[in-house]
């Protein structure tokens, strides 16, 4: 039995599943209305803006710049990664649990185990499976995003295609270290769905939780891409805290390197944690350690649903 | 189940059963502390944020009048308690629907998986009867858990703020928590519905989760991102320095925006919890210190859509009859 077999297995059993189509397909979607929503944003600045210069300049007040002046053209994509950290995570998540879920169910778990393959090359290969998934779902967005940049009256010069790419890559890693965590506790937790749950949680604490901690007070300034990049609060505290959690508060660390590759991060906004890039490939072998090690570990022969 | 028990009472016992169940196996205690804890988080953070105002306020203040100058130019941060519990909402309108909706799930699952399900409707026991219990038990739990939440940062709002809460306070926290009650009872029966009626309960769960993407978050989050002054950090016109009435004056100029805007808002069920709640607690400025009665009056629409939306999904759940192909963990 090759890796390559157990890969094709696992993800025909993936394509099969409605719960992942639906998601894939919302998740394109709202890609295509990223744009939409972005360059629809920033008509609607840059109406207001015209309309206050009117009116300052007949009072003979002093006109303020432009604030969206000189906004490069992958801003208008500002809320792609906010539908990477919500649906795309989420989507990772749940075909992760299905890469192990689908085979419990279906009792075939007994009958790889009395197969005469490594359990380490069965973990690598579902891994594997995960991350075609995951680059699946990037070259969607990538695909949809490209599209929409094309149809869209914007100037798009070789360096931001260039970014984008690097953009995309960074999310393409945020979702897979989620995956990889329900590919992780899937293996780990037996209970129907029970792998999907933990990994849902931790998402759920990462995305809702840890922001309010390090300084982003309101839970709900993580749907707004531009609420989500706020300065920590002038109090100890939050000097503190950031500075503890920052190196785990995953979203923000991606939420912070996608605004700066694309162009709309606000000037002199600093991290929450020194090196966000270090911090997001550490989640990513972190979790595909878990992965790893869980699914290597697992109990073909035991267990209630095995 | 004995034959001879009333209709209450055989839909009493299925509920005790779920509640029982629910209580050995730690479900409603992690569920409270869970919610508790992140609401907890947020109203902390809150009240730190908040202190931090008042103490550059203080700063600013002493820093005027050593230079001899007006204190009136800087406005003083208002302390109203119940602002405070702006992250506390929020945390319900997230956290607390995903625990509705995996609650919702182990209603559906714990009889399909352990196949127990047709062995009950096998009992002189009433479609919708069974599923009323479910409904039940679902709202009850949300009752229990928003009292846990509302009950320790409400003791803990006159600690936290040095004000003390008055009997009006109470009854909009009382109000807000039935609000609560209302919103979780609608996505657990959603939850609940859908893992009953998918070919697999885990498959309900994911549909369910979907759908609480686009509701909870997606939809909230592209009325946000599309309002002009969430598009600048400090918000368009605060940075134009534009008075109030020009604001309005260029606003009318984008009625149409701003009515696709509001449209999209107001299909998720989030938003009206939130806008009902933000304003019968004076968490949204334009309402804080009001007397309840006109806000109530002004959102009567919030709750009727609350309301509309949780009966409306629990009247779909309770009708539908139960699949005879559904009854078991795989179909």
């Amino acid at each position: 039995m090759t890796v390559m077999l157990i890969v094709r297995q696992a993800l025909s059993g993936i394509v099969r599943d409605r719960g992942v189509l639906l998601l894939v397909a919302i998740f394109a979607a709202l890609v295509a209305v990223s744009a939409f929503l972005g360059w629809s944003a920033t008509n609607a600045v840059n109406a207001i803006y015209g309309q206050a210069v009117d009116w300052l300049t007949a009072q003979g007040a002093v006109v303020p710049p432009n604030p969206m002046h000189q906004t490069p053209p992958l801003a208008s994509l500002r809320n792609l990664p906010v539908y990477i950290s919500f649906l795309g995570a989420f989507t990772a998540i749940v075909i992760g649990q299905e890469l192990v879920e689908t085979e419990r169910r279906a009792g075939v778990l007994p009958l790889i185990g009395s197969r005469p393959v490594p359990r380490g090359r069965v973990a690598v290969a579902r891994m594997l499976a995960l991350l075609i998934a995951t680059s699946f779902l990037t070259t969607v967005a990538g695909a949809v995003a490209i599209l929409a940049l094309l149809s869209l009256p914007l100037q798009m010069r070789a360096a931001d295609w260039g970014a984008l790419a690097w953009a995309l890559l960074l999310g393409w890693t945020y979702m897979s270290a989620f995956g990889l965590l329900a590919l992780g506790f899937a293996a780990r937790l037996q209970g129907t769905a029970a792998g999907l749950l933990a990994a849902t949680v931790v998402w759920l604490a990462i995305t809702f939780v840890l922001p309010a901690l390090t300084g982003n007070v309101n839970p709900t300034a993580a749907i707004n891409p531009v609420s989500a990049l706020a300065l920590v609060p002038d109090t100890p505290f939050f000097h503190w805290s950031s500075r503890l959690l920052g190196p785990v508060s995953l979203s923000e660390a991606f939420g912070w390197l996608d605004a700066r590759t694309m162009g709309y991060l606000p000037e002199g906004l600093a991290p929450r944690a020194p090196l966000p890039l270090l911090g997001l490939w550490l989640a990513f072998v972190g979790s595909a350690a878990f992965a790893f090690h869980a699914n290597k570990t697992l109990d073909l022969n035991g267990g209630r649903d095995a | 189940m004995p034959d001879t028990l009333s209709p209450m009472a055989r839909m009493a016992t299925i509920g005790l059963r779920d509640a029982r169940e629910a209580l050995r196996d730690g479900f409603v205690l992690v569920a409270i502390a869970a919610l508790t804890l992140a609401a907890l988080v947020s109203f902390v953070t809150g009240a730190i944020a908040l202190n931090g105002d008042a103490a550059t306020y203080a700063q600013a203040k002493a820093l005027l009048l050593k230079l001899g100058k007006d204190v009136s130019v800087i406005a003083a941060p208002e302390l109203y308690p119940l602002k405070l519990l702006r992250g506390t909402v929020e945390q319900i309108e997230i956290m607390g629907a995903v625990i509705a909706l995996v609650a919702g799930y182990r209603a559906a699952a714990a009889e399909r998986g352990s196949q127990a399900l047709a062995l009950i409707l096998t009992r002189p026991l009433h479609h919708w009867q069974y599923l009323a219990a479910k409904l039940a038990g679902g709202a009850g739990l949300a009752a229990v858990l928003l009292a846990v939440v509302f009950t320790v940062t409400g003791m803990l709002l006159p600690w936290v703020s040095g004000v003390a809460l008055s009997a009006g306070d109470a009854l909009r926290l009382v109000i807000a928590w039935g609000a609560g009650v209302l919103y979780l009872a609608g996505i657990y029966a959603m939850g609940f519905g859908l893992s009953l009626w998918a070919r697999s309960p885990a498959a309900g769960l994911i549909t369910a989760f979907a759908l609480w993407l686009m509701v909870v978050l997606v939809a909230p989050q592209i009325g946000d991102t599309m309002d002009p002054d969430n598009q600048v950090a400090g918000g368009i016109y605060a940075q134009l320095s534009v008075p109030k009435a020009e604001q309005d004056r260029i606003k009318a100029g984008f009625a149409l925006y701003e009515t696709i805007r509001g449209g999209i808002e107001q299909a998720s069920v989030t938003k009206h919890y939130e806008r009902l709640t933000f304003a019968v607690l004076g968490i949204k400025d334009s309402y804080t210190g009001k007397p309840l009665g006109p806000i109530l009056t002004e959102k009567r629409g919030d709750l009727l859509f609350l309301l509309f939306f949780t009966l409306g999904i629990g009247g779909v759940v309770l009708l539908r009859p139960i699949n005879p192909d559904r009854l078991t963990k795989e179909t």
